[in-house]
C-alpha cells in the first residue's frame, strides 16, 4: 500500500507535465518549457496559499500562472515568430529567476509551518485518469481531430477550414493547465517551495512524450515506467538486494539514457508529429 | 440552408433557360507587379464537366483558386447560381457548396480515411464514429467507391486519394466541384475510372470545373472548354466542336520567331544515362528507366509539363537524389557513385529551378555567393584558405556578364530582385570552364534581352566543347534556343521522329500525351 | 511587426522596474548601488571572472548556431570538460599538465556531444532534446564520479583536491584586488579566431553555407551531413575546454554543483551576439555584468533570481528583433 503511495507521488508529476506536452507538441509547437511552467505553478500555489490561506484558491492561481506562462510560449512563437526552443528557453529561465523572485519576496517571514493542502488523492485520481481522458478526446472529438491535423501539417488543416492558430492557442492553454496541476501537485506533496524543487521532472515528461511516439497511452506507460524506476531506487537504498550498490545518480540518469539510446534509433523508430515546428 | 433555397429560386426566376451555375466576369488578378490574370470571364453550365486548358503558367490554378476564395480578385465578378459573391476566404467559399482538390492533395497522411474525409466538416463535438462511418459508406457506395476507413490516409494510393478528395467533396455538399490537373498521378485505368465517377456526378447535377492538360481528357469527357494563355482567355469553345490539333494551337499560341538551327558537328558525348529510375517524394518511380545521349556542343532541351519528372532527374544527375536504378556517365567516366562536390570538380553546374532554396543563401553578400558551389575550385581557394581577391574578382566578372543590378557586392542576395537574381544565379554557372551545364527554367524572371543573353552564353560555352540540358515549361523558349528537342512525361523521354524534330505541335502532342489516344 | 515589438520591450522594461519596486527597491536607488559597487576594482575582477567561461561556452554554441545546430548541451560538455580537466590536472603536474588537462578537457566535450550530432545527421533526431538529455546525463554522472571514485579523500564536501598552483592558468595581470587571468586572454583570442575561422577557410565558408541553408550547400557539394557531426563535435570540444579553463582558471578543483548554468546563460549571449563572432565580446561581458549586478543588488534585499528574469526577457526581445525580418 505504501508502495503504490510512493509510486502514485512519483508517477503523478510526470504523468500531468507529459499530457501537457502532449497537447502542445501534437499542436506543432515544441515545448522545452515544460519545466518552467510547472515551477511557476508550484511557486504560485505555495505563496498564494499562504497568503489566503485557501489551498483552493492557491492551487487555481497556481493553474493560472502556468496557463499564462504557456500563453506566452504561444504568443511568442506564433504572433513574434520566434524559434521554439529560444522562446522554451527563455521561459524557463524567467521561471526560474521569477520563482526564485518570488519565493524569497513574500515567503520569507512566514516559512516556519506547511502550506495549506488540497489531499494528495485528487491529484492522483486526475494525473492517471488523465491518459485515458487525452486518447479519447484525441479519437473521438471534433477538438482532438482538429489538434492532431494541425499537428501534422498545419497548411493543410488551413486548406480544409480549420484555423491552426486559434487550435494552438487552445492546446497551450491546455499545457499551461496541466502542466500547473503537476507542478501544484508537487509543492502539495513537498509541503513548501524551494528553489528548482521540480527539479528536471519537466525534462523527464518530455523524455517519457519521446519514448511514448507523442501517444497518450504509451507515453503514459513511459512515465510509469520511470516512476516505478524511482519507487525501486527509494526501496533498494539501505538494502541488500542486487542493484543496491548501483549509485543513486546511475537511477537518476537512467531516463535521460534511455531516451537518448531511444532517439539514436536502436528501440525502435518513433516518430515526431511531422508539423513539430512548422509555422 | 439558405443559399440552397435562393439557389432553387434563382434557378425558377432565370431570365434564359439555361443561367450558368459559375460565372465569373472580368477577373483580375495580380501578384505584386506580375499580371497573373487579366480580364478573364468563364461561365459553367450546371450538370457539366468544363475544361480549363493551358500551359504551367497560363493562369488556371490561379483562376481556380479566385473561385475557391483562396486567391481574392484584384477586380471583377463571382456569380455562383445567378446570385452575385464575393469570397474572403475558402471558408465563405465553402458554404457556397464550392469545393477544390488541389493537384497536391490536402490529405493529411497520418491521419486514417475516415479523419481525413470529416476534418473541417466534422458534423458534432463529439465524433459518433459508426454513424459518422455509416454516412461515409454511404457516399461512398454510391460511387462505387470502398475504403478502409480506419486505415492511416498514408496507406492510400494515388488513386485511392483522389477518390478519397472527391468524397471529401461530397461531405461538404458541394455542388461545384473543382479539379486541379486530378489526372497527374494516376494511372490511365484509375484516370478512366475517375472519369467515370465524374461523369456520374455531373448526369446527377453536380457542375465540374476539370483543370488539365490531357486533351484526350477534355474530348472524351468535358461538354465545353476554356483556354488560358498568359493569363487571358483566348478560346472558349463546344468540345463537340473542336479537335486535339486546335486546341493544341491555341494553348500554345503561334511560335513568335523563326527557330534557329546553328551548323555544327556534335562531338563525344559529354552526359550518358542508361536506364536510370529515380525515387519521387511519395516513394513512387518519378523518373523510369531513361536514357539520355548528350554530346559536346549541343543545348538540349527538355520539354515537358511541370511535374513529370524533370525536378528528379535533375536532382540525381547533381548527385542529391535518390537513384533506383540505372548508371549516369559524364565523359566516359560512371559519377553514379559521386557526390555533388566530386561531380562539381568534374565539370558539372546546375542552375537550379528554385534558386531561393537551392541557388543562393540570401541573408548571404553577392561576394559570398558568387563562391557558393565553385568554393573549391581554381584560384579561390588556397589550401584550406579562402582566397579573398579571386572571389571578390569573380563576384565582379559574374555580376557583369548579365549585367546584375546590384548595390555593391557586399550588399545581401535578398536585396536583388528575382531576376537579378537569376541572371547572377545564370552567370555563376558558366564560371571555371563548365563541361556540363544543367539548366532548370534558366530564364525564369528574365526579359526578352536577359533570356537572349544567358542562351547566347550556354551555346557559346557548348560550341567551346561543352554540353547543355535546357529544361523549360516553356516550348517556344527551348524551339528558339536548343539544338535539340526531348519530352519527358510521367517520368519517361520521348523524342519527335527526324521529320518532325522541330515542329511545335508535334512536340506538343508528346507533351500531353494526344499522340496516342488516352491510354499512352 | 515593430509595433508589436515595442508593445514587448515595453512590457519587459515595465515588468522589470515593477519587479524592482516589488522588492522595496526604488529604480534609481538600485541604480545608485550599482554605480557604487562598479567604483570598486573588485567588481570588475568578478565581472571579468564571469565573463571568461561565458565568453568561451558563449563561442561553443556561437559555432554550432552557424552550423544549424542548437547547441542546449554545452551546459553538460562544460561538465564534462571541467571535471576531464581536473582528473588530469591532478594525475599530471606542472605546465604539461596544463596543457593536457585543457586537451583532455576539449576531448570529452567533444565525446559527450558527437552522439547528438550524429543522432541529428543520420537519425533525425532533434539536437535540442538529446543534448537536454545528455545534459541531465552528465550532471548525474559528474555528480558521481565527484562524489564517489574522485572525492578527495580528506574532505567533508563533495569534492576534488584542489590542483596544486604550479597547475594552474596564471594571472596575466594582477594587483590586489584587480586580476586578470590568462584565460580571458585565451577567450578572446578564441573570439578573434573564430571569425577568422569562418569567414577565411573553405571549411568555415562550408559550414556557414551548411546552416544557412542545407539545401543549397548540399547543391553545392558540401558533405552536409558530415558537417553536421564535425560541428557538433567542434561545439562540444569548446564547451568542454570552457569547463577546462574554469578548473585551471579559478575553480582549481571540480565539486558538486560546479556551474551555475554557465552552458545556459552562453546561449544566450550567443543568440544577443548577433550575426558575427565579435559579438559575443559585449554580450560576455554584459552578461558578466548582469551577474555582478545581481549579487550587489541580492545584497541590499533584491532577490538573485531578477538576474535570470532579466535574461529571459533580454533573449527574448533580441530574438524578436532578429526574426522580425524573416518571413515577411
Amino acid at each position: 500500500m505504501e508502495l503504490i503511495f510512493i509510486l502514485s507521488t512519483l508517477t503523478g508529476p510526470l504523468l500531468l507535465a507529459a499530457m501537457g506536452g502532449l497537447t502542445s507538441e501534437r499542436s506543432g509547437i515544441m515545448n522545452i518549457a515544460l519545466e518552467g511552467f510547472m515551477l511557476t505553478s508550484a511557486c504560485v500555489v505555495a505563496v498564494v496559499s499562504v497568503a489566503t490561506g485557501n489551498p483552493v484558491v492557491g492551487v487555481l492561481a497556481g493553474l493560472a500562472a502556468a496557463i499564462v506562462m504557456a500563453l506566452l510560449h504561444a504568443l511568442l512563437t506564433q504572433a513574434y515568430r520566434i524559434d521554439h526552443i529560444i522562446s522554451g528557453m527563455a521561459i524557463n529561465l524567467v521561471a526560474l529567476g521569477g520563482t526564485n523572485f518570488l519565493d524569497k519576496r513574500f515567503t520569507d517571514l512566514s516559512r516556519q509551518g506547511e502550506i495549506p493542502q488540497i489531499p494528495m488523492l485528487v491529484f492522483d485520481v486526475l494525473a492517471f485518469g488523465l491518459p485515458v481522458l487525452l486518447w479519447l478526446y484525441l479519437k473521438r472529438t471534433r477538438g482532438g481531430l482538429r489538434l492532431l491535423a494541425v499537428g501534422n501539417d498545419p497548411d493543410k488543416a488551413r486548406q480544409m477550414g480549420v484555423d491552426p492558430i486559434r487550435v494552438r492557442y487552445a492546446a497551450l492553454a491546455a499545457t499551461g493547465l496541466l502542466c500547473g496541476l503537476s507542478g501544484a501537485m508537487i509543492v502539495t506533496n513537498a509541503g513548501r517551495f524551494t528553489d528548482g524543487m521540480t527539479a528536471g521532472r519537466g525534462f523527464i515528461a518530455l523524455a517519457a512524450l519521446i519514448l511514448g511516439g507523442w501517444k497518450p497511452i504509451p507515453t503514459a506507460v513511459a512515465c510509469l515506467g520511470f516512476g516505478a524506476l524511482y519507487t525501486l531506487q527509494l526501496q533498494l537504498q539501505g538494502s541488500q538486494l542486487f542493484g543496491a550498490n548501483l549509485p543513486s545518480q546511475f537511477w537518476n540518469a537512467l531516463p535521460y539514457l534511455v531516451t537518448v539510446i531511444a532517439m539514436a534509433g536502436f528501440l525502435g523508430k518513433s516518430r515526431a508529429p511531422a508539423g513539430l515546428g512548422k509555422e | 440552408m439558405g443559399h440552397c433555397c435562393a439557389l432553387r429560386a434563382a434557378g425558377r426566376k432565370g431570365v434564359r433557360r439555361l443561367t450558368p451555375h459559375v460565372r465569373l466576369r472580368g477577373i483580375d488578378k495580380r501578384f505584386g507587379s506580375v499580371v497573373a490574370l487579366e480580364a478573364v470571364s468563364l461561365e459553367v453550365e450546371k450538370g457539366t464537366i468544363h475544361a480549363i486548358v493551358g500551359e504551367n503558367g497560363a493562369g488556371k490554378t490561379t483562376l481556380m483558386k479566385v473561385l475557391y476564395g483562396s486567391h481574392p480578385p484584384d477586380d471583377g465578378t463571382i456569380e455562383v447560381g445567378g446570385e452575385a459573391v464575393a469570397f474572403r476566404d475558402s471558408a465563405d467559399a465553402i458554404r457556397h457548396r464550392i469545393g477544390m482538390v488541389s493537384q497536391h492533395y490536402s490529405i493529411i497522411p497520418e491521419l486514417t480515411c475516415l479523419q481525413n474525409l470529416i476534418l473541417g466538416a466534422e458534423p458534432a463535438a463529439f465524433l459518433d464514429e459508426q454513424a459518422i462511418e455509416a454516412r461515409a459508406q454511404m457516399l461512398a457506395a454510391k460511387m462505387g467507391f470502398s475504403f478502409a476507413w480506419s486505415e492511416p490516409a498514408a496507406n492510400l494510393s494515388p488513386a485511392g486519394a483522389q477518390k478519397l478528395e472527391i468524397l471529401k467533396l461530397l461531405w461538404r455538399e458541394a455542388d461545384v466541384m473543382i479539379l486541379d490537373e486530378p489526372t497527374a498521378m494516376l494511372s490511365p485505368a484509375d484516370a478512366e475510372a475517375l472519369f467515370e465517377s465524374l461523369t456520374a456526378l455531373a448526369d446527377q447535377g453536380r457542375t465540374i470545373l476539370l483543370v488539365t492538360h490531357r486533351l484526350p481528357e477534355v474530348l472524351r469527357f468535358c461538354k465545353r472548354a476554356d483556354v488560358l494563355r498568359g493569363g487571358k482567355n483566348v478560346a472558349t469553345t463546344e468540345v463537340a466542336e473542336t479537335s486535339a490539333g486546335q486546341l493544341a494551337e491555341w494553348i500554345v499560341g503561334h511560335a513568335m520567331s523563326e527557330p534557329v538551327v546553328g551548323s555544327f558537328e556534335p562531338g563525344e558525348a559529354v552526359l550518358e544515362t542508361r536506364g536510370l529510375t529515380v525515387r519521387g517524394d511519395r516513394g513512387d518511380e518519378a523518373v523510369r528507366g531513361v536514357d539520355v545521349l548528350i554530346r559536346s556542343g549541343e543545348v538540349v532541351g527538355l520539354a515537358g509539363v511541370d511535374g513529370n519528372g524533370q525536378r528528379e532527374l535533375y536532382d540525381a544527375l547533381v548527385g542529391v537524389g535518390e537513384v533506383l536504378a540505372g548508371d549516369v556517365f559524364m565523359e566516359g567516366a560512371d559519377i553514379g557513385r559521386l557526390n555533388p562536390g566530386e561531380r562539381i570538380a568534374r565539370g558539372l553546374r546546375l542552375i537550379p529551378e528554385d534558386r531561393h532554396t537551392q541557388g543562393v543563401i540570401e541573408d548571404w553578400s553577392l561576394e559570398a555567393n558568387a563562391a557558393l558551389g565553385l568554393h573549391r575550385l581554381g584560384d579561390l581557394r588556397r589550401g584550406q584558405w579562402v582566397h579573398a581577391p579571386a572571389r571578390r574578382r569573380l563576384a565582379e566578372r559574374i555580376a557583369e556578364r548579365f549585367r546584375t543590378k546590384h548595390g555593391g557586392l557586399h550588399q545581401p542576395m535578398r536585396s536583388l530582385s528575382g531576376g537579378n537574381q537569376q541572371r547572377f544565379v545564370a552567370a555563376r554557372s558558366l564560371e571555371f570552364a563548365p563541361r556540363l551545364m544543367l539548366a532548370f527554367q534558366p530564364t525564369r524572371g528574365l526579359d526578352i534581352d536577359g533570356t537572349q543573353a544567358v542562351y547566347e552564353a550556354i551555346r557559346n560555352r557548348c560550341r567551346e566543347g561543352a554540353a547543355a540540358l535546357v529544361a523549360s515549361f516553356d516550348l517556344d523558349e527551348l524551339l528558339e534556343h536548343c539544338d535539340r528537342i526531348v519530352v519527358i512525361r510521367g517520368g519517361r523521354i520521348y523524342e519527335p521522329p527526324a521529320p518532325q524534330a522541330r515542329d511545335r505541335n508535334a512536340i506538343g502532342r508528346l507533351m500531353v500525351g494526344a499522340e496516342a489516344g488516352l491510354s499512352a | 511587426m515593430s509595433g508589436r515589438l515595442i508593445t514587448l520591450i515595453l512590457v519587459s522594461f515595465l515588468l522589470v522596474i515593477g519587479a524592482l519596486m516589488l522588492a522595496g527597491v526604488m529604480p534609481l536607488d538600485a541604480l545608485s548601488v550599482l554605480g557604487e559597487t562598479f567604483r570598486q576594482k573588485g567588481a570588475w575582477t568578478r565581472t571579468l571572472r564571469e565573463t571568461t567561461p561565458l565568453l568561451i561556452a558563449g563561442v561553443a554554441v556561437f559555432l554550432g548556431l552557424r552550423a544549424g545546430l542548437f547547441n542546449i548541451g554545452v551546459e553538460g560538455q562544460f561538465l564534462l570538460g571541467a571535471l576531464t580537466a581536473a582528473f588530469v590536472g591532478l594525475l599530471v603536474s606542472g605546465p604539461l599538465g596544463v596543457i593536457l588537462a585543457v586537451i583532455a578537457g576539449s576531448v570529452a566535450g567533444a565525446l559527450w556531444a558527437w552522439p547528438a550530432g550524429w543522432i541529428k545527421a543520420y537519425r533525425g533526431g532533434h539536437e535540442v532534446i538529446t543534448t537536454i538529455m545528455l545534459n541531465n546525463v552528465a550532471a548525474f554522472f559528474t555528480t558521481w564520479l565527484v562524489a564517489g571514485p574522485l572525492k578527495a579523500p580528506n574532505q567533508e564536501s563533495t569534492t576534488t583536491a584542489a590542483l596544486p598552483a604550479m597547475t594552474r592558468l596564471p594571472s596575466l595581470y594582477s594587483s590586489p584586488p584587480f586580476f586578470l587571468n590568462v584565460a580571458l586572454l585565451l577567450a578572446v583570442l578564441m573570439v578573434v579566431a573564430l571569425a577568422i575561422w569562418l569567414k577565411r577557410t573553405v571549411a568555415g565558408y562550408e559550414l556557414s553555407a551548411t546552416g544557412a541553408n542545407a539545401i543549397a550547400a548540399e547543391v553545392a557539394g558540401v558533405n552536409v551531413k558530415r558537417m553536421t557531426v564535425r560541428a557538433m563535435a567542434a561545439s562540444g570540444a569548446i564547451g568542454g575546454l570552457a569547463g577546462a579553463c574554469q578548473v585551471l582558471a579559478y575553480e582549481w578543483r571540480f565539486y558538486e554543483g560546479f556551474s551555475p548554468g554557465y552552458g545556459f546563460d552562453a546561449l544566450g549571449v550567443a543568440l544577443l551576439a548577433g550575426a558575427t563572432p565579435w559579438g559575443l565580446l559585449p554580450a560576455s561581458v554584459l552578461f558578466g555584468l548582469l551577474t555582478t549586478s545581481s549579487t550587489a543588488l541580492a545584497a541590499n534585499g533584491v532577490p538573485r533570481g531578477l538576474n535570470g528574469v532579466l535574461l529571459g526577457l533580454l533573449i527574448i526581445g533580441f530574438a524578436a528583433y532578429r526574426y522580425r525580418r524573416k518571413r515577411t
